[in-house]
């Protein structure tokens, strides 16, 4: 206690298992999709799409490179978008996942705006719209069971476990084959540290890994700040969630007025 | 099936050996944050075996109120360890909460453009009324004054989908009323494989298995691609790495395989033969093969006669009108029975140095010219992989479509086999030729014999050919040595299962009511490609299909989608439509005009059902019904019983031969029982009726009765808990990853077979690290972690056998107890691997005159060389998210959402110079056809430098079609099957077709 996720960059072989467990285990639809320019698909997290793999390729060298990353809540240890939620809709517990109660939940979406890595996303499409992001499985680590993304994960990509034996994992790992990784744990120290860490043999800069994140907690949105936001601005944002609702119920009645 | 309680979840569901979870995870805190628990809580739990690929992971299936709610990996699975690819952790869609599964019996009448709903009780009388009408108007009782009871006028496809039992019940239903033409998708996937290996090493299975990946030193990824195909292996392979262990990849494409090497080299597509033939050359010239297995354990010393020659292409014996070989030009010299040998292998006729004449032709500037990977580069892969030819080294060659599909499939493996028995890695922890299976129970349907050519535990179909009458036919296929003497036993046991008391010595235990098949369409055999030619020839009455999808995954599928119209009714056993069973209304089809009857059964998917299936590695393992099938649907076992039992009933009033089908032994009961089919497999004394213990209790005087004589074993007492293939047993005595309490692996539980290999004659373990079994002096006694592949006691007298016994037959099935480097008298088109191109070349061939296989079938195609309209060298491939032709892949969302559309790779350059765009689409054009397809450009294509000449080349995935959730496209009127650009020509043993190398072009669409 608390729990982590070591992402080990260079064991994944992009099979997507994590992106349908996920799904599964969430009760998640699929959405209808076209095919981009690479096997990534959904390209981005959604309201039914919690985790996605991004593939990534390149040619240096000593010869072609192609990497699979894994992106999903970072589950940060002191979380910006809890932070920046007015009604207490994002908490984080102490086994380490930052959770979410659509009980609580005014739809503000500050939390999206507060987030370093962009993460929560929002029903646009729904009536009572909710914020959508990766749990870390809350439910099952509650119960002592591992998530769902690193259970189905079959070349060890993905460890869960205590912090700290994660983190002496990665560390291990650096020491152990240093002319294969780079020598950074990516989120050991992002926006104050988070419970999702990466390990990579390429420089960050060449994985959907926002190098720009600061190290320090994301707390510039805190309540605190949030408190001194003039009221009008809160209201102009539940008229900008209102047209988007509107807008986004259009383009589904147009989509079903297609079929 | 059990009930999931919080303290199961706790216990049963724990994280203990799990790779993806370090220390312990303390269920339960003061603060869960409102944490609710977890959704399997309280649900009903089974365990199942996931339907796609053949690795053979374990799902465990959660339903609550009737509901499946969730499914995930089962974490006491050995090989999966609770992981999961994506299509496995999609099994949940396929569930019968699919709104595209079928639940109703479906009817297209005649020139009909809409199904119609019909009572399963009408559908299978009248499925069963137009067979037996076929079948008697068709049935040819003799032939050449032999006789052959046969109707070449219905034919069955497939079981690769399907459980043991019901393989089993299609085999023996479908040649009880004579049909020949019975194939699955074995054929179209590695029936090369079983042809070769079993010429190499006397089986035709993968020699080790899943979790033994972990135990290599270097892992040769060739001709296939695991990381996407079969992305559990990749646990086993990185563990291996972890460990210190190489991966060498060489590939067309760079895949995600490749992106895990340690090193990769991309060669040309259909030039593997060329790029261990340089491998071969490379160990024998720089001494690097392991030299006391070579001498003993392999036919190496053997001195071959006179007859055998080798000149510019052609061995001897080539009739070049026949395009054929005269086989037994390849043989060895003998003393009486005994082949002679020169065990310094300096004599020139020996296999040892004529493969060192042959293969000194593959020079490293030579397979560099053919392969298009520089000199340096080939060194440096065969340095890496000649490296395990040590005592304490063990290398393994993982391969699957990428060495199959070609018209030399059958020597591509060959080759393999050449390379791995110079470096003594047959029989090891570690090591082997492992022939990834791309079905989950491809290789059981094979081991049920739902071939043409073989029956039940790979014992030859009959042929009229070769087998008039059942002496013949122990004349031909029973030798005096090997294991295969005994197979009198196999045989008569199988015809007792099938026609008990009628089957007596004096009718010959019945040989004659097996169809003997005839030459087959235009003599090219009953295999599927011919098969499909005789349907579009309309030549073919009757088809019945069971969980294929033909119309996207053969060659040239847009002549199939046209040619299925010629049938006069089609039978299609199916969870929900498929390409094929909706062919009428596929792409340009005017559906009045097409007057074929299509019966649509609905079936019960694989976690609605209960039963066998046996995984790549051998493994038999047993499957649950975690819920009903949705509506009427039933099983296959429960369709073939109702059709069996439905034309025993027809023939008792009279028709064609009615013998073999009045007489079948069919009594699985109204509503078949899955046990008591997996009995019958197993075996059994038919005076007491009790279970035998395994194969070796078969006689053949008729006092025994066992459907599939490698399955011996898999039920050997009455009650469900003797189910062994039902085992979960998790020890490990080696920690070599064995299991031998999992499930049951064939032959007798043996989980690396050949492992006489693994020790030295005198039984001491090459490896002692890496031991499995080893000969103990002091007790006089095998040590057995594993079951003995070799004789180590008298079969009758049970005395224990000394090393030195089986030291000279470590390949028991081999009647010379050898391995072949030499192939004598078993192949149709060499005895040593030989590159030739493929039918469709930029290229001449460098090795010599002969463009293409001298002896493969051509139909009417003919070599295309170099040509201007089809500049691009064009294979296909499959992609993690989908499977095989698609069905059961394209219509579950989760993996639709990831893998929509249909796409064709290409490389940077080649796109920029056509001014083609990522995402734009494209028309990929061949002289069968055209694909449409969305350009996917990317720097892991490179164009290769080969024959003096910069070639470039395309890659499709073969999963698309044109109906179900997505079919690759916007254009419902069109077919993205990829197949609709390959072509037919076939291998020269096995006909498999060429998908994997074959010219075109890609125009703007």
């Amino acid at each position: 206690m608390p729990y982590s996720m070591l992402v080990d960059v260079t064991k994944c072989i992009g099979c997507q298992g994590c992106q349908v467990s996920c799904k599964n285990w969430n009760d998640k639809q699929a959405d209808k999709t076209t095919l981009g320019t690479d096997f990534g698909n959904p390209s981005t997290m959604n309201s039914n799409t919690y985790t996605v793999v991004k593939f990534d390729e390149a040619v240096a060298a000593d010869g072609n490179h192609w990497h699979f990353t894994k992106a999903q809540c970072m589950h940060c240890k002191t979380p910006a978008c809890a932070g920046a939620c007015p009604s207490h809709a994002l908490t984080k517990t102490e086994a380490g996942p930052v959770v979410y109660h659509r009980d609580r939940c005014i739809g503000c979406r500050y939390c999206m705006l507060a987030c370093p890595f962009e993460v929560p996303t929002f029903d646009w499409h729904k009536a009572i719209p909710s914020i959508n992001k990766c749990s870390f499985c809350a439910d099952r680590v509650a119960s002592g069971i591992e998530p769902a993304c690193s259970r189905t994960c079959p070349s060890g990509a993905l460890t869960f476990g205590n912090t700290e034996d994660v983190v002496k994992l990665a560390e291990q790992r650096l020491a152990a084959h240093p002319e294969k990784y780079v020598n950074y744990i990516y989120g050991k120290d992002e926006a104050g540290g988070t419970s999702w860490l990466y390990i990579s043999d390429t420089e960050f800069k060449n994985l959907p890994l926002d190098e720009s994140v600061e190290k320090a907690a994301y707390d510039r949105y805190g309540l605190s700040v949030m408190n001194k936001v003039p009221g009008f601005a809160i209201g102009a944002a539940a008229l900008m969630a209102g047209f988007f609702f509107i807008s986004g119920r259009k383009a589904s009645a147009g989509k079903d007025g297609d079929k | 099936m059990k009930k999931v309680s919080r303290r199961d979840f706790l216990k049963g569901i724990g994280t203990g050996g799990a790779l993806s979870v370090v220390g312990t995870i303390t269920p339960g805190t003061s603060d869960n944050g409102g944490v609710k628990p977890p959704k399997s809580e309280g649900a009903t739990r089974t365990t199942t075996i996931c339907p796609y690929c053949g690795v053979g992971c374990g799902i465990v299936v959660d339903v609550k109120d009737g509901k499946v709610i969730g499914t995930e990996g089962d974490p006491d699975h050995p090989i999966n360890e609770g992981a999961l690819c994506s299509k496995g952790a999609a099994l949940r869609q396929i569930g019968p909460d699919n709104p595209l599964r079928l639940s109703k019996v479906k009817y297209r009448a005649a020139g009909s453009d809409k199904w119609e709903e019909k009572s399963p009780e009408w559908a299978i009388a009248e499925l069963a009324k137009r067979i037996k009408d076929t079948r008697d108007k068709s049935f040819i009782k003799q032939a050449d004054g032999i006789t052959v009871n046969r109707t070449e006028k219905v034919a069955s496809i497939g079981a690769a989908a399907l459980d043991n039992e019901e393989a089993y019940l299609i085999s023996k239903l479908m040649r009880s009323l004579g049909i020949t033409y019975l194939e699955h998708q074995a054929r179209m996937c590695h029936s090369s494989t079983v042809t070769s290996l079993a010429a190499s090493f006397g089986r035709g299975a993968m020699t080790n298995h899943w979790i033994d990946l972990k135990n290599s030193d270097v892992v040769f990824i060739c001709g296939s691609n695991p990381a996407e195909n079969h992305p559990i292996s990749f646990k086993w392979i990185t563990r291996a790495i972890d460990k210190g262990a190489k991966l060498v990849v060489a590939d067309p494409r760079f895949t995600r395989s490749a992106s895990k090497a340690n090193y990769y080299v991309s060669h040309r597509p259909g030039t593997d033969i060329a790029l261990i033939g340089g491998m071969i050359n490379h160990c024998l010239q720089n001494n690097l093969y392991f030299e006391e297995y070579v001498k003993n354990y392999t036919n190496a010393p053997c001195i071959v006669t006179k007859d055998y020659a080798f000149e510019d292409g052609l061995f001897s014996g080539y009739d070049s009108a026949k395009r054929s070989y005269d086989g037994k030009m390849w043989d060895f010299e003998k003393d009486g029975d005994k082949v002679k040998k020169d065990m310094t292998m300096k004599n020139p006729r020996t296999v040892f140095q004529l493969m060192k004449e042959f293969y000194s032709r593959y020079t490293p500037e030579k397979v560099s010219d053919i392969t298009g990977v520089s000199k340096p580069e080939l060194i440096k892969l065969y340095d890496i992989f000649c490296s395990t030819g040590r005592p304490d080294k063990a290398g393994t060659i993982l391969y699957a479509m990428g060495a199959t599909q070609h018209t030399v499939g059958v020597q591509y493996i060959r080759a393999y086999a050449v390379i791995q028995l110079l470096l003594g890695n047959i029989g090891i922890p570690g090591g082997g030729i492992n022939a990834m299976r791309g079905e989950s129970n491809v290789q059981g349907s094979s081991d049920m014999g739902v071939l043409t050519n073989t029956l039940p535990g790979y014992n030859p179909a009959p042929t009229q050919k070769d087998h008039p009458t059942w002496k013949d036919y122990c004349d031909k296929e029973v030798p005096k040595t090997s294991y295969w003497s005994n197979r009198p036993k196999f045989m008569i046991s199988m015809l007792k299962a099938w026609y008990g008391a009628k089957a007596t010595p004096e009718n010959d235990f019945a040989f004659d009511w097996l169809p003997k098949s005839g030459k087959g369409f235009k003599g090219q055999g009953c295999t599927m490609v011919p098969l499909m030619e005789a349907v579009k020839a309309g030549e073919m009455d009757g088809l019945m299909i069971w969980g294929a999808n033909t119309a996207v995954s053969h060659p040239d599928a847009g002549s199939i989608v046209k040619g299925l119209g010629n049938l006069k009714y089609m039978a299609a056993f199916d969870i929900w439509e498929t390409d094929t069973s909706v062919f009428w209304k596929g792409p340009g089809s005017d559906p009045k005009a097409i007057q074929t009857e299509v019966f649509l059964f609905p079936c019960a998917s694989s976690i609605e059902k209960e039963g066998s299936i046996a995984n790549s590695g051998r493994w038999i393992q047993w499957r649950y019904a975690a819920v009903p099938a949705p509506g009427e649907a039933k099983s296959d076992l429960q369709w073939l019983n109702l059709l069996g039992l439905e034309l025993k009933k027809l023939y008792a009033a009279g028709g064609a031969f009615p013998d073999p089908i009045v007489n079948l032994v069919w009594n699985y009961g109204e509503e078949a029982d899955p046990h008591k089919v997996a009995k019958e497999l197993n075996g059994y004394d038919i005076a007491t009726g009790a279970q035998l213990k395994n194969f070796t209790k078969l006689l053949d005087d008729g006092t025994t009765a066992c459907g599939c004589w490698i399955y011996g074993g898999v039920y050997p007492g009455p009650d469900k808990k003797d189910n062994a293939m039902a085992k979960r047993g998790k020890e490990d005595p080696t920690g070599l990853g064995l299991f031998p309490n999992w499930s049951y692996a064939w032959p007798v539980n043996r989980r690396i077979i050949y492992n006489r290999c693994s020790m030295d004659p005198a039984g001491k373990p090459w490896n002692e690290a890496k031991g499995t079994i080893w000969w103990d002096e002091t007790k006089k006694d095998w040590v057995r972690n594993d079951v003995p592949d070799f004789g180590w006691k008298d079969a009758k007298t049970e005395a224990i056998k000394p090393p030195k016994d089986s030291a000279a037959a470590p390949f028991l099935m081999n009647p010379s107890g050898l391995g072949h480097i030499f192939a004598a008298l078993k192949l149709k088109d060499g005895p040593f691997p030989e590159h030739y191109e493929p039918l469709e070349s930029p290229v001449k061939n460098a090795m010599g005159s002969q463009q293409v296989n001298p002896a493969c079938a051509l139909w009417d195609l003919k070599p295309l060389v170099g040509s201007e309209e089809f500049p691009l060298v064009g294979t296909t491939m499959r992609l993690t998210n989908h499977w095989q032709a698609g069905a059961m892949t394209r219509n579950v969302p989760w993996l639709a959402e990831i893998a929509p559309e249909m796409y064709v790779e290409m490389s940077e350059e080649f796109a920029a110079a056509k001014g083609i765009k990522g995402g734009d689409w494209v028309k990929v054009v061949s002289a069968r056809g055209e694909v449409q397809a969305k350009a996917m450009v990317t720097s892991r294509l490179k164009a290769f430098n080969v024959g003096g000449k910069t070639v470039e080349m395309v890659a499709m995935p073969f999963h698309f079609g044109f109906n179900g959730f997505v079919t690759g496209g916007p254009d419902k009127s069109k077919s993205y099957a990829a197949n609709q650009v390959t072509h037919r020509v076939g291998d020269a043993n096995t006909r498999i077709p060429e998908y994997k190398a074959f010219m075109c072009n890609v125009v703007k669409a």
